[in-house]
């Protein structure tokens, strides 16, 4: 199966999200000093981190396994709410019937779906309320709608990574309705949510990630 | 301006201030499992274990009130920022002495998923344990779960953690530290800007000549800036506010607490209490228990927190029993 996803891939998605976090963590501490305490990049850090080293030489062979030691040590980063959001989501991903060692475009937005599914459990936040949600949520859907078109994995990360990316800008015109900046309503207008931002970031790596990871296996 | 902070490696402050005060009261606490601030001498079978979480550089806050008579566990997060539900798990499993365990936990958004999450993994282990809630900083508005916990979360961990050294059963200390929580109020007043010690970043802005009621615990957008006022106007504002919302009535009897944000002197606040004192008298409302201190902070944030809680006999008695907390000593 030649557009298919294996575990391996999967790593290489998670150390593109975790290089392009690195790249930015400094502005993502910047987004957060409006409307938080300025260590979302610091917290985001140190959580991709965690991601890495669950998917590492060593790590179980198995996605099902990794994913759901990724979201326990995403847990473990004591870094609030995005890293308790974060880690669920990843634990939330092993839940996926789909979960398999080669998967299509459909199972890894089944995966997602999961994931995001696990995290509607603690939160009632949705798009809108100037979150993570806000990029999260229609990058999932873009993922499910390229899927369902029979798009390939590559083109269906393509297109959630730019539903995110678009979620992510649109944050700057909403007014936080969740967490800390909740309390600072209309001030947070004008300022993009640094979760979404974060979230964003993530999906830009994961379609790098896996772009790297088939052209490599492509030239060999 | 540069950060004047005496610290080390920025990803150390957590592991090395919690070493320190480990260390600095060994007789009362110390470190166990994965950081977790545990009573140096463990509570007798059969009690109930009272354990709390919240995010480091908020000191004496939260690990201060570990010791007999009050917390058995504190987990400690990051700077500011709430520990993950591995460690909160961690620390109920500890402090399960055969009665069960409460779960004390201040009105944070990351406190709050952590600790639901942690209840969920607790519940499929077949823990009993059970989670108290406190959300008394009335600048969050009418719905309680926009009302944040601020220093009430010292009567809560006090009066709770009296019933459980005495042998009140789960359901026992969980009914006293609601009933506590229902009777507090706290509003925050910020006048200076904090920096995180890990980013160097200042936490909100402030004008110099301004004040913010309704400040939360980092600088949440509160209630109302306005120009810098007196103490005694301060004062009146903010104990009229606290005793509208929680609609005490002559006769009633009040505990009082007056929490420096860090910067904040001694000598303000006790200049704070006088006003409230003078004020409570006037109306004729009792004024029982009182502590002026710090009891959590803000790094160099200054600013207040006034707390006012209705007390009846038995909380009275409970807030009265001994305690070897290094922050809050009882004898």
């Amino acid at each position: 199966m030649k557009d298919g996803i294996t575990r391996d891939d999967f790593a290489r998605m998670i150390a593109g999200a975790a290089a392009s976090i690195r790249a930015q963590h400094a502005m993502l501490s910047q987004l957060d000093c409006a409307a938080g305490d300025g260590d979302h990049g610091t917290t985001m850090l140190r959580a991709v981190e965690r991601l890495e080293k669950s998917f590492a030489p060593g790590s179980p062979e198995d996605l099902k396994a990794c994913l759901r030691e990724a979201g326990w040590n995403v847990l473990g980063v004591d870094g609030g709410a995005s890293s308790s959001l974060l880690g669920t989501f990843f634990s939330g991903m092993a839940d996926a019937p789909a979960c398999g060692a080669s998967i299509g475009a459909s199972d890894l937005a089944a995966i997602f779906e999961a994931g995001l599914a696990a995290m509607r459990k603690q939160t009632k936040a949705e798009p809108g309320d100037k979150t993570m949600m806000d990029a999260l949520v229609p990058a999932i859907q873009a993922l499910r709608a390229a899927a369902d078109a029979g798009k390939s994995v590559i083109e269906a990360l393509r297109d959630a990574a730019g539903a995110a990316r678009a979620g992510a800008e649109a944050t700057r015109n909403l007014t936080a309705r969740y967490g800390r900046a909740k309390l600072l309503g209309e001030k947070t207008r004008g300022h993009q949510d640094p979760g979404a931002t974060s979230m964003s970031l993530m999906f830009e790596g994961f379609c790098s990630g896996f772009e790297e990871s088939k052209g490599e296996s492509g030239n060999a | 301006m540069p950060m004047k902070k005496f610290i080390n490696r920025p990803e150390n402050i957590v592991p090395e201030l919690l070493e320190g005060f480990a260390l600095s009261h060994p007789k009362q606490i110390r470190l166990t499992g994965s950081n977790l601030v545990a009573r140096a001498t463990p509570k007798a079978k059969g009690k109930v274990g009272v354990v709390t979480l919240g995010g480091s550089g908020h000191e004496p806050g939260l690990s201060g009130f570990v010791g007999e008579g009050m917390l058995d566990i504190s987990v400690a997060g990051e700077i500011f920022a709430a520990p993950g539900a591995p460690r909160c798990l961690e620390a109920i499993r500890l402090a399960d002495y055969g009665a069960g365990v409460l779960f004390i936990v201040l009105n944070h958004a990351g406190d709050v998923l952590s600790a639901n999450i942690t209840m969920e993994m607790a519940k499929r282990e077949g823990l009993n344990v059970k989670m108290a809630l406190t959300h008394e900083d009335i600048a969050g508005g009418s719905n309680p779960e926009d009302r944040r916990g601020l220093v009430g979360f010292l009567p809560v961990y006090k009066v709770a953690g009296a019933a459980a050294e005495q042998g009140g059963s789960l359901d026992t200390c969980l009914e006293i530290a609601e009933r506590m929580g229902r009777n507090m109020r706290t509003l925050a007043v910020a006048v200076q800007t904090a920096t995180h010690p890990s980013t160097g970043q200042p936490i909100f802005e402030l004008g110099d000549d301004e004040m913010e009621i309704g400040m939360g615990q980092h600088g949440e957008a509160g209630t109302g800036r306005m120009k810098l006022k007196t103490a005694d106007e301060t004062a009146e504002i903010v104990l009229e506010m606290l005793l509208k919302d929680l609609e005490v009535k002559p006769g009633e009897e009040l505990l009082v607490i007056v929490n420096g944000a860090g910067a904040t002197t001694l000598m303000e606040l006790f200049i704070l209490f006088r006003r409230v004192h003078q004020i409570l008298k006037a109306k004729g409302i009792k004024l029982v228990r009182s502590q002026v201190g710090e009891f959590i902070t803000t790094q160099e944030q200054a600013g207040f927190q006034l707390m006012i809680a209705r007390m009846d006999a038995e909380l009275i008695r409970l807030w009265d029993a001994p305690s070897n907390a290094p922050y809050f000593v009882v004898r």
